[in-house]
């Protein structure tokens, strides 16, 4: 009866503290500024990946990023902080204009959709080297 | 023989301390906390209690069971109890450095490293599998020795409260002394980082001079700013994944390689692979300071 008494009262905390970090709005609002910002981060998420070409969402939620040996690296908000993918053969991308949403082969990791403007269907070809390439 | 579990009674503190830090954070660095984030750090650390219910009983029997074959009986004296207390640390620095570099020990341990945020909240961040990794066998030679199960079980609670304030990046630096001789949130702060420099350093849990002795000591380097997490940064805040991903991989791992690589993805550091394809924090650091000059 104690344990289950403790049990609820630490479930009851919980939920408190999580609520009150979204209700203090704490995590705030991180964006992908620049190109520079995205090298960075793509740096920073894999050692010895060096991009010579870059693409930021225009809204800075992700980024694409290619090095010299043609592998592309998806960056992605994930919180306040972000996450990245080298994209393989499993992955796939689907071309609706300006939007590019893209499927890399790690389900859990989710899809994204970025808008890239006229880069969109530069970088929607670098799937046919990379991964799987549909049109919507 | 004394009944008590500390960690019972330490609970209320974690919850208001990790309330401050939280206030800390709302005037300081809103971006050290992540409302889906805690609520998943928090949620492993009711897990784990859940888990050590659950499975607690069991390891205690065992124990029990085991200290009928021991060598010496070291008994309740006053002065067992800090000697049990520091070896028992020594103990947890084998099970933690294990706990990096066999990926049976990682699987059960990465969730503690799986948040790229560094708080209170990711101290809680417990483990739901460790009866299963069998991580408790890296205490039993203390039992072998003499001391009392019970015994070992309370220091090991203290050890584990006082690893909880160290989780903050909310202290900067102690006293020099201080540094010197205990783990310091500078100390695990490197600990938790995926900077090359920084991966699979810092393994102690109280006493820092077991990472200064066994040569892992890495100390913060102010131009080097600790980046948060795990090198194949998990992109999700679903907590079933973050509590068994691990366990998956080695799975599929197993399934696919080759009969005479299998046992290889049991035994061998996180990040190893039969055929290369993957690269483990050494390989990594290393092509790091190539990089780097360093």
């Amino acid at each position: 009866m104690a344990t289950a008494a403790q049990m609820l009262g630490s479930l009851l905390a919980i939920l408190a503290l999580a609520w009150l970090a979204r209700h203090w709005q704490l995590g705030g609002d991180s964006r992908i500024v620049d190109e520079a910002h995205a090298r960075t981060l793509g740096q920073e998420a894999l050692c010895g990946f060096d991009p010579v070409e870059v693409a930021v969402d225009r809204a800075g939620q992700g980024a694409l990023l290619r090095d010299g040996a043609n592998r592309v690296l998806l960056l992605r908000k994930h919180g306040s902080h972000f996450a990245a993918r080298l994209l393989g053969s499993a992955s796939e991308a689907r071309l609706d204009r300006h939007l590019l949403t893209i499927t890399p082969a790690e389900r859990t990791f989710g899809s994204v959709t970025f808008d890239l403007g006229d880069a969109a269907a530069h970088w929607a070809a670098q799937f046919r080297h990379v991964g799987k390439l549909a049109h919507a | 023989m004394p009944d008590l579990n500390p960690i019972d009674y330490a609970v209320p503190a974690f919850v208001l301390l990790v309330l401050i830090e939280m206030l800390w954070a709302r005037r300081r660095k809103p971006d050290a906390y992540e409302p889906r984030d805690t609520l998943v750090s928090l949620a492993f650390g009711l897990g784990s209690t859940v888990a050590g219910i659950a499975f607690g009983g069991l390891i205690l029997a065992l124990s029990l069971w085991l200290y009928d074959y021991r060598l010496l009986t070291v008994g309740w004296a006053w002065w067992a109890w800090p000697l049990c207390f520091v070896l028992d640390d020594l103990a947890y620095y084998a099970f933690h450095r294990s706990a990096h570099r066999v990926r049976w020990f990682w699987a059960s341990h990465v969730n503690h490293h799986s948040s790229q945020h560094y708080n209170l909240s990711t101290a809680l961040r417990q483990t739901w599998t460790g009866f299963f990794a069998a991580s408790f066998v890296f205490r039993l030679p203390l039992i072998l020795i003499g001391f009392h199960p019970v015994m070992l079980a309370i220091c090991a609670g203290f050890n584990l409260i006082y690893q909880f304030w160290i989780h903050t990046e909310a202290i900067g630096r102690m006293p020099r002394w201080f540094e010197a001789v205990m783990n310091t949130p500078s100390h695990h702060r490197v600990h938790h980082a995926t900077n090359p420099l920084y991966l699979d350093r810092n393994y102690a849990g109280v006493f820092i001079v077991w990472d200064r002795m066994f040569g892992t000591f890495q100390p913060e380097l102010d131009e080097e700013r600790a980046r948060y997490g795990i090198v194949h940064q998990l992109g999700s805040f679903n907590l079933l994944w973050a509590a068994f991903h691990e366990w998956i991989g080695i799975a599929r791992d197993l399934r696919r390689a080759p009969w005479r690589h299998k046992l290889s993805y049991l035994w061998r550091p996180p990040g190893w692979s039969h055929d290369d394809s993957r690269e483990g924090s050494e390989a990594i650091r290393a092509r790091w300071m190539e990089r780097t000059g360093r």
